[in-house]
């Protein structure tokens, strides 16, 4: 009954129905943070430019370039449990043929409570391209800036920070930048 | 050192043995069922994974554990973090959502119903995703496709577990330590006296 194997067998039991109570709380308590800061967004300048297709060389793509800028105080969203934000910045539009988009177009991963104040003026980051090839006829579309807050344990949650006042309309192609 | 053992073991007897392959079994059983209810609840075939790259990092690496859900009338939105299959890739991958496209379904002359299904319209979007820690996205990774599809898809990342999948990478890492560890809880199980 009392023999090494068992006593190791218990403490290590015991051990880790503590650690997983000790997760589950940390995990738990992080809903009780519900800071939803809020802050602007504002598009500077947009530009579509007809250029050549990733995969096809002989195809013509539309690319949308661009400019905006952001201010946001996010530090309420770092919390004991926030290991990072992952911050982004996204088009919402539907295009010509009907098909609704979301693209994400610059994100950012905040990893401190000291960077949390984001100002950023700048351009998109990834390839903002329509799946019909071209921006032609395509409704103005909305911007939003958008988190991730990611945990150490835990679920993950969304949130919106900032969005334009209201939509965005795309300009004519031009055939060179 | 091992004939008393094995005195011991004779003295049990053979139900005794039986008996403990049978718990074992149960064990064995009840961990599958587990495994097979959670995958129905969730609606997702692995529902929960493990971290095999780096691509991800910061935010994930090597050795956590991701829980999933895949809800089959929920559309996916940008900045999920996905976990997907390519038929002919033999790892899931753990990536985030850039872009969403919700193309319209094709009309097939079997649905002929006018309002679309949820359902209908979640398997018709198209995705486009990236690692946090890679520079470009993963249009590479899709041998060949174009999107991704709602049908490659095994789930959406809702939680987050750190380190403790690191278990299997070590077995995967160390065949050795796998059998012995098979082995050794085998034979604990077998000599275990109640």
């Amino acid at each position: 009954m009392h023999s090494i194997v068992s006593r190791i067998n218990n403490t290590s039991a015991f051990l880790s129905s503590c650690l997983m109570a000790l997760l589950a709380a940390i995990a738990l308590s992080s809903f009780a943070f519900t800071a939803q800061p809020q802050g602007d967004l504002a598009i500077s300048s947009i530009k579509v430019v007809s250029s050549n297709a990733r995969r096809y060389p002989n195809k013509k793509q539309d690319m949308a370039f661009v400019h905006f800028n952001i201010t946001a105080d996010l530090t309420p969203l770092f919390h004991w449990n926030t290991k990072q934000l992952f911050l982004y910045l996204e088009a919402e539009y539907a295009n010509a043929q009907g098909v609704k988009n979301e693209v994400v177009i610059w994100d950012r991963i905040v990893r401190r409570k000291e960077d949390a104040f984001i100002k950023f003026a700048g351009k998109n980051k990834y390839m903002f391209r329509d799946i019909s090839s071209s921006f032609k006829n395509v409704p103005p579309a909305n911007y939003s800036l958008k988190y991730n807050v990611m945990p150490y344990v835990g679920m993950l949650t969304t949130g919106e920070a900032a969005r334009t006042s209201e939509p965005v309309a795309f300009p004519p192609t031009q055939s060179r930048l | 050192m091992f004939t008393e053992e094995l005195k011991a073991f004779k003295r049990l007897g053979f139900r005794h043995v039986l008996l403990q392959v049978l718990n074992f079994a149960s064990v064995i059983a009840s961990g599958l069922m587990i495994w097979k209810g959670l995958g129905v609840i969730t609606n997702s075939e692995s529902p929960i994974v493990v971290v095999l790259s780096g691509s991800m990092e910061p935010a994930f690496y090597r050795g956590d554990l991701l829980f999933l859900t895949n809800p089959a009338k929920e559309l996916y939105k940008t900045g999920d973090i996905t976990v997907y299959k390519i038929p002919g890739a033999d790892i899931p991958i753990v990536h985030r959502v850039l872009e969403t496209h919700e193309v319209k379904p094709k009309r097939s002359s079997k649905s002929k119903s006018k309002t679309q299904d949820a359902s209908d319209v979640a398997a018709n979007q198209r995705l486009l995703t990236k690692g946090d820690n890679n520079y470009v996205d993963d249009i590479e990774l899709y041998q060949g496709l174009e999107w991704l599809e709602r049908k490659h898809i095994v789930g959406k990342v809702r939680g987050f577990l750190p380190y403790v999948g690191y278990v299997t990478i070590a077995m995967n890492d160390f065949p050795q330590l796998k059998y012995a560890l098979l082995g050794g809880l085998g034979l604990l199980a077998l000599l275990q006296r109640e």
